[in-house]
């Protein structure tokens, strides 16, 4: 039993179609060859390997005009060829003393700061697709303190042990930050609606917690152990070797690979866990790999650095402005900016008051907590209007 | 209670003793949002989901998405059970648009409408990029929803009506057999709910494409769909062709309010309004 009407009607109806229907001429119809579309969509991996390749240009530069900062001025053409020799010669050829300071004490200082500084802004990127939150930060929402907390229960209770030549405080702080990316993330999805500001309040109080927690934990230790757990939990890169730096970029690599090979779901992700899911994402699955690459990069990056905050914060925002969101390319730009970003601040903070060091982490706070609150009005704003 | 139109062959989906509520499974089924929901869709058909407010139009879409899992009955997508597909195979045949999609960050309506091209890629380790094919289905979409020219324009700076076909768009870019729409005209004004009902309207007759849409405007619904499935508080209450589902006697019981249902001048087709 249709009842459609008589044909006298649907006859009308099609006509009242035909007639007003703007789309039904044939004429109107642009055909979508292959040529058009690639004129009008922007061939992606050119770009992405032109703004890669670029970027990863500038870092060098960088790299290298930081490494000549310090007590010892060393100029740029010295570090080229000192880097070269390094590199080419045989261990140990160049025994001066401005070589033995450039690749005994700066190099892994360095690179230390452009892995911290990547890993930060690439899982500041992540969390912000995943949390729908453009303001989320490792740092801010206390990801960054459950790793340091799961850190110095490490230092206060067992430093030094290790489990098949691994030290266990990259694990402590592994565990410390998934436990608190977990909290997070139960504060985040909470209220229905996408809510920036629950996120951060919950980040604040979170932080709050963790941070008198470490405090009781250090009130503990002995004053000695204590002082060097503050210098840590402001953010140091201070004096790593390079067998750290190499511990380290093993950690982070992994982590990044994780997460640049998740790009597009995280892409889909920002459009809400429903809309993702209906468009294909396996959303649970997808959740918990960037849950742990992120908790793994956060662990590995406080333990070896303490806590530096906001980097991961401005650097995506920076980047989305000038690069746009895909997160294919937002997370490789991010990590080339966002450790460049950490090797100047790290240069501003051993050179500015030299010979005494600031925290990184000071600095970073200085430029980062600013911009955070504009950005922060910003978005009020927008909800507004 | 209007016989349920067959199909030969498999219906594109069929429901069967549907029933789901929030919370955990005991207290869910006591107050279930939907309450034994059987119904089969036919292939190429428009079918409208009306009712109240709460009456579990969103939930019922909700479920077949698989957004949401129902506690008891069956679903079957294309003759199998629904848990048989995974989530990107569902996704290549059966496209999905949100009531309102909110964007904070800054893609391109060219992204967005890539997006769509997400479930035929599978899982993706690697980067992805999408292939020619996928942007010459992507352009056509976009074409079709007449965004093509804002190609290059932020989703966070376009009109809630360019926003809104653009993610139709991206739903076509699935190349769906099946489009499920959820209010798809609600925060639009006059001409732009005019533009989508049409274009919905043409793909339907075009391509043969399946639509189910919730609306809570039962004229648009009277005039563009087939059939039209009225819901109250979570029960089937009437399903059958606009003629006998815009009526005094099935609405006025559900709406709980008098109505007044005469003819549209130009299609004939039943039309509502409210009594002074």
């Amino acid at each position: 039993m249709q009842g459609r009407g008589t044909r006298a009607q649907k006859e009308a109806v099609e006509m009242f179609n035909e007639l007003l229907n703007p789309y039904n001429h044939a004429d109107s119809r642009i055909a979508a060859d292959a040529q058009s579309v690639h004129r009008v969509i922007a061939f992606s991996p050119v770009k992405w390997l032109g703004v890669s390749g670029g970027l990863g240009a500038v870092a060098l530069v960088t790299f290298m005009v930081c490494l000549g900062f310090g007590t010892e001025a060393i100029s740029f053409p010295q570090v080229a060829t000192l880097l070269i020799q390094g590199v080419v010669a045989e261990a140990g050829a160049q025994d001066t003393t401005q070589s033995i300071i450039l690749w005994q004490v700066r190099v892994p200082r360095v690179l230390l700061a452009f892995m911290v500084g990547g890993s930060l802004a690439a899982v500041g990127a992540s969390l912000q697709a995943l949390l729908r939150n453009p303001l989320a930060d490792p740092y801010v929402i206390g990801i960054s303190s459950g790793a340091a907390l799961g850190a110095a229960v490490a230092i206060l209770f067992g430093v030094g042990v290790s489990v098949f030549g691994l030290s266990v405080l990259p694990f402590c702080a592994f565990l410390g930050a998934l436990v608190s990316l977990f909290i997070v993330y139960r504060i985040a999805v909470s209220y229905r609606s996408f809510s920036i500001h629950t996120l951060l309040l919950g980040g604040v109080v979170l932080n709050a917690i963790f941070s008198a927690l470490i405090l009781f934990l250090t009130s503990l230790a002995d004053p000695y152990k204590a002082s060097g757990m503050y210098a840590w939990l402001m953010g140091s890169l201070t004096g790593p070797d390079f067998q750290t730096v190499i511990v380290l970029a093993v950690y982070l690599v992994l982590g990044l690979a994780i997460l640049v090979s998740q790009a597009r779901s995280l892409n889909l992700l920002t459009l809400g866990e429903e809309a993702a899911r209906s468009l294909g994402v396996e959303v649970e699955w997808v959740k918990r790999v960037i849950f742990a690459a992120s908790a793994l990069l956060t662990g590995s990056v406080v333990a070896f650095s303490g806590l530096i905050g906001f980097v991961g914060l401005i650097v995506p925002h920076a980047v989305r402005l000038v690069f746009g969101a895909d997160h294919r390319l937002l997370l490789i730009a991010s990590g080339i900016i966002g450790g460049t970003f950490l090797m100047i601040a790290d240069t501003v903070a051993r050179t500015l008051l030299s010979p005494t060091e600031i925290p990184v982490g000071v600095v970073t706070a200085l430029v980062g907590g600013p911009i955070f609150l504009y950005l922060l009005v910003q978005q009020r704003r927008r909800i507004v209007s | 209670m209007t016989q349920l139109r067959e199909t030969p062959g498999h219906p594109p989906l069929r429901l069967t003793d549907v029933t789901f509520g929030f919370g955990r499974k005991e207290t869910a089924v006591q107050s279930p949002v939907l309450k034994n929901v059987s119904l089969a869709i036919g292939s190429g058909e428009v079918l409208g989901i009306l009712g109240p407010n709460g009456s579990g139009k969103s939930t019922l879409l909700k479920i077949l998405m698989r957004i949401l899992e129902p506690q008891q009955g069956t679903i079957e997508w294309f003759g199998q059970p629904s848990d048989a597909f995974s989530q990107a195979d569902i996704a290549r045949r059966v496209a999905f648009v949100p009531q309102e999609t909110q964007q904070a960050f800054p893609f391109t309506i060219n992204e967005m409408v890539l997006m769509g091209r997400y479930p035929h890629h599978g899982r993706t380790w690697g980067l992805g990029w999408e292939s020619s094919r996928d942007r010459v289905v992507a352009m056509q979409a976009m074409t079709d929803l007449d965004v093509a020219h804002l190609g290059t324009r932020l989703i966070t700076n376009v009109s809630g009506g360019e926003r809104q076909r653009a993610v139709i768009a991206r739903a076509l870019a699935q190349e769906p057999e099946v489009l499920l729409l959820d209010e798809p005209t609600a925060f639009l004004d006059l001409h732009h709910q005019l533009d989508i009902a049409r274009i919905i309207r043409r793909l339907n007759r075009e391509r043969g494409l399946t639509v189910i849409l919730v609306s809570h405007d039962l004229n648009l619904a009277s005039q563009y769909c087939d059939r039209l499935l009225l819901l109250r508080e979570g029960e089937i209450v009437t399903v059958g062709s606009p003629e006998e589902v815009i009526a005094a006697a099935s609405l006025e019981p559900v709406y709980g309010c008098p109505v007044l249902v005469d003819q549209h001048p130009q299609s004939g087709r039943p039309r509502v309004t409210l009594p002074v």
